[in-house]
């Protein structure tokens, strides 16, 4: 298929937009301001290196970097000519090669910066026609595509096909315009809703080149950030480190937090050090996109609006319903029933309206036949004085086939068995005995990964 | 290897704990006193959680690495934890099985 030159261009009320934003600045990327017109000048600019090459509707292509005026301008390109873009980071979960080939990528484009800023890329490949029956959709809907790949605790990685043009339809009606911290970047369905609503609002995309709690609140202060979206366990090592009394936080106005239970603890901290700050729960998946949610003030409960897709609970279970969900997976059974509903795998607790997201099905302990949710034990755990973070997960037990096990980071050295005293002493009327952890054990390592999000792993301590 | 009396003091100290956790008084604990069935002192999360305390105390105090609710335990007729003393038992057999082995 490569060789087609997209007649009109996909999605043109974006790229007419985004030209009337001009001089504002579009990215603050290693301290440097980039505008829309520059931004812009970059599509152009790649959009005649991708003509040359005949890279178009069908083709797919692997774009490694960072959120760079370079990278954010050759993904518009490519969203422009209908291609397919796999977006890859240095965090990416697997090989580039394999992530090559699983996709059917024919071209590679890779960023590297040099000290001093300067920024090249290398683009290798050949036209390759895709094969897989859900790239072949996508050719023939005359679509953009964008596969990322889910980081999956075991196996191989999830590729997750999205038809582009679909994603976008959310942003068709513009958001306020704000600067916003690209906390995940574009390999993860959440640094994708930031950057293309941050870009169709005429808003700042910053970029940060670490996650520690200090560099995320300088960037903050120097750019005079409006929005941090980011994780509950980010969030914990934020308040942890006390850097958001060492940084001129004024200028946050808003923290949205998904991708995995909010601990009570957390959030009412959070709610006390950040009083000027709206806090508030998304729910995304790679496989739905980020759907527009409502906090119930200062709790765990969240209202889904129901703007652009619908819910159902099933047997405890949430099912979503969307258009804008993914195509289908790359090299994996489909989710969908045949009304194309979609199972989330996330067990919920229903109040009215609300919904509190209790964590994902495969994370359930069973404790005799009785069902424990990791994070309900974590969120008690992490007020427990001295812990600094803790996971939560099931161990096989012959005498209940699982019991509670806990994973704990501590702030200073304590012997374990006052530990364990102490901590039983704690949960003692906080939870009901079979959740308390029965078997427990210290670590040193982090327990997340590197977009900050829990690792729960019940043989070794994850890396 | 341990012996009978190392067993015994891990096994009172760990049940001690339990109990008193368990809300109820510890100072009557003793060889007798009775883990499982109608007249035990600890519920029987209780257990699990103090054989996982005992298991690991051996791990970490004596580099003796068992598991107690082992099949062999499970399938034996008469609980090898009904009592402070038959449990302790069982925790040298269950010792030097594995050392055999």
């Amino acid at each position: 298929m490569d060789g087609i030159s997209p007649a009109p261009g996909a999605a043109p009320w974006l790229f007419e937009r985004l030209a009337t934003f001009g001089d504002a600045i579009a990215l603050v990327h290693r301290d440097t301001p980039v505008s829309y017109r520059t931004l812009l000048e970059r599509v152009q600019a790649w959009d005649v290196e991708l003509e040359a090459r005949g890279i178009g509707p069908g083709s797919v292509v692997l774009l490694e970097g960072t959120s760079s005026a370079g990278a954010v301008g050759l993904l518009l390109a490519l969203v422009r000519r209908g291609a397919i873009t796999v977006p890859l980071t240095p965090q990416a979960p697997v090989a580039r090669e394999t992530i090559a080939a699983i996709a059917e990528a024919g071209w590679q484009v890779s960023f590297t910066q040099a000290p001093d800023g300067d920024e090249t890329a290398t683009i290798v490949g050949a036209p390759r026609a895709v094969s897989t029956p859900v790239l072949l959709r996508l050719v023939d809907l005359g679509h953009p595509g964008l596969v990322l790949f889910s980081s999956g605790s075991t196996g191989t990685p999830k590729g997750v096909v999205h038809d582009c043009a679909s994603l976008l339809e959310k942003f068709v009606r513009p958001g306020k315009r704000k600067t916003t911290l690209s906390f995940l970047l574009f390999d993860h369905i959440g640094g994708v809703d930031t950057l293309f609503n941050t870009l169709s609002s005429g808003g700042t995309l910053v970029t940060i080149q670490s996650r520690d709690p200090d560099t995320v609140c300088a960037a903050i202060s120097a750019h005079r950030v409006h929005t941090l979206p980011t994780s509950p366990t980010f969030l914990n090592m934020l308040l942890l480190s006390g850097a958001h009394q060492r940084h001129d936080l004024s200028s946050l106005r808003l923290v949205a937090y998904g991708t995995e239970p909010m601990p009570a603890s957390v959030l009412a901290r959070l709610a006390e050090a950040m009083p000027q700050v709206t806090l508030l729960q998304t729910y995304g998946l790679s496989e739905l996109g980020v759907l527009r949610t409502r906090s119930r003030e200062g709790t765990l409960w969240v209202q889904f609006t129901g703007e652009g897709y619908e819910t159902q609970i099933r047997d405890g279970i949430l099912w979503v319903r969307t258009p804008t969900s993914m195509l289908g997976y790359l090299n994996a059974p489909d989710r969908f029933d045949a009304d194309g509903w979609f199972c989330t795998e996330d067990a919920v607790e229903v109040d009215g309206d609300y919904l509190r997201i209790l964590g994902r099905t495969s994370d359930l302990i069973n404790v005799g036949g009785r069902k424990v949710y990791p994070a309900e034990v974590e969120e008690v755990l992490l007020d427990l004085p001295n812990v600094r973070d803790v996971a939560v997960f099931g161990r096989a037990n012959p005498l209940t086939g699982q019991i509670v096990a806990a994973r704990i980071n501590l702030i200073a050295p304590e012997n374990l068995d006052d530990f364990k005293r102490r901590m039983r002493l704690f949960c003692k009327d906080r939870l009901p005995s079979y959740r308390v952890p029965v078997h427990v054990e210290f670590t040193d390592d982090d327990q997340f990964g590197a977009r900050m999000k829990k690792k729960r792993s019940s043989t070794a301590a994850p890396r | 290897m341990i012996d009978r009396t190392v067993a015994m003091e891990i096994v009172l100290s760990a049940l001690r704990e339990a109990v008193d956790q368990n809300g109820g008084d510890a100072s009557g604990v003793n060889e007798q006193t009775v883990i499982v069935g109608p007249e035990a002192v600890i519920d029987s999360i209780g257990v699990v959680s103090l054989i996982v305390d005992i298991e690991q105390r051996l791990e970490m105090d004596h580099q003796v690495s068992v598991t107690l609710a082992n099949d062999r335990a499970m399938s034996q007729r008469n609980s090898p934890f009904r009592t402070a003393a038959v449990l302790a038992d069982h925790i040298l057999a269950t010792e030097r099985e594995g050392a055999v082995s």
